[in-house]
């Protein structure tokens, strides 16, 4: 009806338009109208029924009835019509059950119309046919003759009275001559005497303008009138013609009497002429008979005449009774269908709605027949699918909690975890996979485990042994890789299980991978720190008596030998001295880094350190030039003097925070740090080492930062993965420990070490440690002085 | 002229109707002649109407169908700046009706006052006698004779008069429709 789209604008002309419609539905197209108008006419037919049968009560009413109800016919129709209308209009919109409303209609409508009309037919033709069979030909020459016989026997009648009168009428004459005198009363008299005799109802004598000369009655006669019958003035002027007058006069109530007027002639010249009149009741034997056929052949004439009348009344009475019927049995076709397809329509749109996903549809049950079990197995469907989608639902709630839990958990697991179908497609896979793969694993789901292969060559060790332990179909397995990284390996250990099998499919994989290099790592610095434990004590020991011996033998001996070997032997020895010197440092360094923690840790501030430290070296020289600090090798350990100035500069954070740490170990680290820097400078025209101290504040947790750079050559590439393992160096005569045991401390510390090249040259180790609780409830120590110093 | 002043929902009606039986013009009703006037408390009709039957309604009346006509009278009191005020209403009826043994129409006045019924030999001369006003008297009280007054006359042949099956076809036929129309005048002084 209307596009769903309509704007608040519209809302009331739409509004207006469905009240309408209702009122409409209520009173147009609703039942009650209809039933009781249908009622109405009914009566009224039967009304008018009664009238057609000239009822005296409905008779006067024929007419209005006959009115009315042509009306209540049309106004029947027209609600009809309105319905047929509105039903039409459904059927346009395709109102669902409207077709089947306009099937049963069409099919009431032929099963009502059929009859009717069949019935109406026949009826017109009997009633026709029964009107016709009043008449008869016989009864009408019947009738005509009855009535002629009675004429004629009246005619008979009419002559002798004419007769009598005009026999009269000369007496009259004569007797106006003979007694003039008289006068009136003369004439009366014997107007009573001819009455009398010749047995005159009334005997009047008329001037020929008609007044009255004298009149004589028979007193016996109710006239009901004191005054003579008088004729019309076509009758004097007839009589004034001399001519005789006689008819028969139907008067009023008294019945009939024949009524004879002639003029009579006066025998005097010059006398006016006069008219008398016999007026003579009829013989009540005549009167009756008379009147009977006139009144037979009256009501039959009327008949006859009324024929066509009669059959048009009926035949109108009974198309309207008849167009009555059809038009309620049309209504009633249209309320039974409605009634009949309202239970289907609505399961029509019960199934639409529950086609379109609305599952708590139910349907009003209002009856008890088929179609009322119909819709409450409709109803208990919709019941039984409503629970089922429900449940269905909080099952997929479930689903997805568990999946979102189990999604979690994976995602702060550390180990990385990939799963597998049955073909080895990728299903699923945690962030820490990615993380410990170094590949963006995303790209690679519902990707075969080829295609990772393919696209991230560096996995292949990894896909590779995937591929091979589901081939050889193991439920579990186990196995360790390298993984080629940059410049150094790292090693995974790989499980894999397989997943249980669901409906006879196989089922997939998880795989389920640890980052072990640092574990290995760490296993090995630890056999690494026992195998320097060990040689450190061993080799330690012997070194003293043989530096003794040695400095012994050069005591002793150097003089007493011969001038030209006292030379060699001041050689050799001070080679042994100064090489067991050498190992003495060596093996220092071996125990150094094996000696386990035993940290006496206090607030210390970094500053102050690294300016203790920087100041010692700069002591250690002596020489003083200014703004640069000429490191040199400490005494012993190259066996040389390496003069070569470096400019230190430093860039401390005045307002950093005291750290809780060991100062003497953090002294070690900072000492092997300017010494590696300082070594890494050996041959850089302008050396710089520059060291530099912030606070960062990194995930909530705040670090004291410590940067040693220098603008020398930086790591060896190679190196740069293994630079925190001992034995790992890039000098002529380092033991690699420095930065193994500068690693150490600072883990020792809860800190963390990075060593990287930096972009403009040269090489940058930072150091952090964390600012503890305790460290910081302490004053701060830091002075107010930005130290940058050139020394 | 004053019919039309005095215009009611009828006039139209009977005007319309009058349009459609324009071709039965000839056989219709015409109130041809009313003399009125005041006498001791009443009105005094004097005139003529003149009854044309249509052939239907002959024919009818021959077959011993009794007609009855209606004549409508409103004496009417002038006014100068309202509409005229009706003062009284008489509705008479008089009917005519065959009679087969004698021959003869039989006229039946019931005016107020006279009830007479007549014989005549001749529809001509019987439906003369019907529309015959002779000295007709309508009695009258409260009426100032200083005033105008006029009389509307109207004759017309009642149709519910007529036996019941013969009204369907007599409200569905213009033939039976015969009516005279208003007619108004002066009652003299």
């Amino acid at each position: 009806m209307e596009s769903g789209a309509l704007k608040s604008g519209a809302g009331a002309p739409r509004e207006r338009t469905e009240g309408w419609n209702r009122y409409v539905t209520r009173y147009v197209t609703g039942v009650t109208p209809l039933a009781v108008l249908s009622l109405l006419l009914i009566a009224a037919f039967i009304m008018m029924n009664a009238a057609a049968q000239n009822s005296a009560l409905f008779g006067r009413l024929y007419s209005v009835l006959l009115l009315v109800n042509i009306l209540g016919v049309v106004l029947l129709l027209a609600l009809i019509l309105l319905n047929l209308f509105h039903l039409l209009e459904q059927y346009r919109a395709r109102v669902t059950g409207t077709r089947l409303t306009v099937r049963l209609l069409v099919m009431f409508v032929v099963l009502a119309v059929v009859p009717v009309s069949v019935v109406f037919f026949f009826s017109i033709q009997a009633l026709n046919r029964g009107i016709d069979n009043w008449f008869d030909v016989r009864i009408e020459r019947a009738l005509d003759d009855a009535l002629l016989l009675g004429r004629t026997a009246l005619d008979a009648l009419k002559q002798d009275l004419v007769k009598n009168t005009q026999t009269m009428a000369g007496e009259i004459e004569t007797i106006s001559v003979t007694r003039k005198i008289g006068g009136p009363r003369s004439e009366l008299s014997l107007l009573n005497a001819l009455r009398e005799q010749y047995a005159i109802t009334e005997l009047t004598l008329f001037t020929q303008d008609g007044k009255i000369v004298a009149s004589s009655s028979d007193a016996s006669l109710d006239t009901g009138t004191l005054l003579p019958d008088r004729p019309n003035d076509a009758i004097l002027a007839q009589v004034r013609q001399g001519l005789v007058y006689a008819n028969l006069d139907a008067i009023g109530r008294s019945g009939l009497q024949l009524r004879v007027v002639v003029p009579v002639h006066p025998r005097e010249v010059g006398a006016p002429n006069r008219a008398l009149q016999a007026l003579q009741a009829l013989p009540p034997r005549y009167a009756k008979l008379g009147e009977s056929v006139q009144s037979a052949f009256a009501d039959y004439e009327k008949l006859v005449y009324l024929r066509g009348p009669l059959k048009f009344g009926f035949t109108l009475t009974l198309s309207l009774i008849a167009l009555l019927t059809l038009l309620i049995a049309v209504w009633a076709a249209i309320f039974s269908a409605r009634r009949l397809a309202a239970p289907i329509r609505e399961l029509a749109e019960g199934t639409r709605a529950v086609a379109q996903g609305d599952y708590q549809k139910q349907l009003p049950v209002t009856s008890h027949d088929e179609i009322g079990i119909l819709v409450e197995s409709f109803n208990d469907m919709t019941r039984r699918i409503h629970r089922a989608q429900s449940q269905s639902k909080r099952s997929q709630q479930e689903a997805e909690i568990q999946r979102a839990y189990l999604e979690t958990v994976l995602g702060h697991l550390s180990s990385g975890v990939l799963t597998f179908n049955q073909r080895l497609m990728l299903r699923t896979h945690n962030p820490a996979a990615s993380h410990i793969l170094g590949v963006e694993l995303k790209a690679g789901e519902r990707k075969p485990l080829a295609w990772l292969a393919e696209r991230y060559p560096l996995l292949q060790p990894f896909t590779e042994s995937i591929a091979q332990a589901t081939a050889a179909g193991d439920s579990e397995w186990r196995t360790q890789i390298e993984l080629p990284a940059n410049n150094h390996s790292r090693t995974l250990m790989v499980r894999g299980t397989l997943l249980p099998s669901w409906r006879g499919k196989r089922g997939g994989y998880v795989v389920v991978f640890d980052d072990i290099t640092t574990l290995i790592q760490a296993q090995r610095n630890a056999a690494w720190g026992e195998v320097a434990r060990r040689m450190a004590h061993e080799i330690k020991n012997p070194l003293t008596p043989i530096q003794l011996s040695a400095e012994r033998i050069r005591h002793k001996y150097l003089r007493q030998v011969e001038e030209e070997e006292r030379g060699a032997l001041d050689r050799a020895t001070r080679t042994i001295i100064e090489q067991v010197e050498a190992l003495k440092s060596m093996v220092n360094d071996f125990s150094e880094y094996a000696r386990s923690a035993q940290l006496r840790s206090r607030p210390v501030d970094l500053n102050d350190l690294i300016r203790d430290v920087v100041e010692l070296y700069k002591n250690e020289r002596g020489l003083a030039a200014a703004g640069v600090v000429p490191l040199h090798g400490v005494a012993g350990r190259t066996g040389r003097k390496t003069p070569r100035p470096v400019a230190t500069r430093l860039e401390l954070d005045a307002d950093l925070p005291v750290v809780s740490a060991d100062p003497g170990r953090l002294r070690q680290v900072l000492h092997n740090l300017l010494l590696n820097a300082r070594d890494a400078l050996a041959t850089t025209p302008k050396p710089v080492i520059r060291v530099s101290t912030r606070t960062v504040t990194e995930n909530l947790h705040r670090f004291v930062e410590l940067k040693v750079q220098d603008n020398g050559p930086g790591f060896p590439e190679a190196m740069l993965g293994r630079l925190y393992e001992p034995y790992v160096t890039s000098k002529e005569r380092g033991t690699g420990l420095g930065l193994a045991i500068v690693k150490r401390i600072v883990e020792e510390h809860g800190g963390t070490t990075h060593a990287e090249n930096l972009k403009e040259g040269g090489a940058c180790v930072t150091i952090r440690l964390p600012v503890g609780e305790a460290a910081l409830a302490e004053a701060p120590l830091h002075k107010p002085v930005h130290a940058e110093t050139k020394a | 002229m004053r019919a039309c002043a005095k215009t009611n929902w009828r006039c139209l009606a009977f005007l319309l109707l009058g349009l459609a039986v324009l071709g039965q013009a000839a056989a219709d009703f015409k109130v041809a002649d009313v003399q009125p006037k005041f006498a001791d408390q009443a009105l005094v009709l004097s005139g003529n109407i003149d009854l044309g039957l249509s052939s239907q309604v002959e024919e009818a009346l021959s077959k011993g169908i009794p007609l009855e006509v209606i004549i409508e009278v409103r004496l009417y009191q002038y006014r100068r700046f309202l509409w005229d005020k009706q003062v009284a209403t008489w509705t008479l009826h008089r009917s005519i009706q065959y009679h087969a043994l004698s021959g003869q129409y039989l006229v039946s006045a019931g005016d107020p006052g006279s009830e007479t019924r007549e014989s005549l030999l001749t529809q001509q001369e019987a439906l003369k006698s019907l529309g015959s006003l002779n000295d007709l008297r309508l009695t009258l009280t409260n009426v100032a004779p200083a005033d105008n007054y006029s009389v509307d006359v109207r004759a017309s042949l009642d149709i519910e008069a007529l036996p019941t099956p013969l009204r369907p076809v007599a409200y569905t036929s213009f033939a039976w429709h015969l009516n005279s129309g208003w007619t108004t005048w002066k009652v003299a002084r």
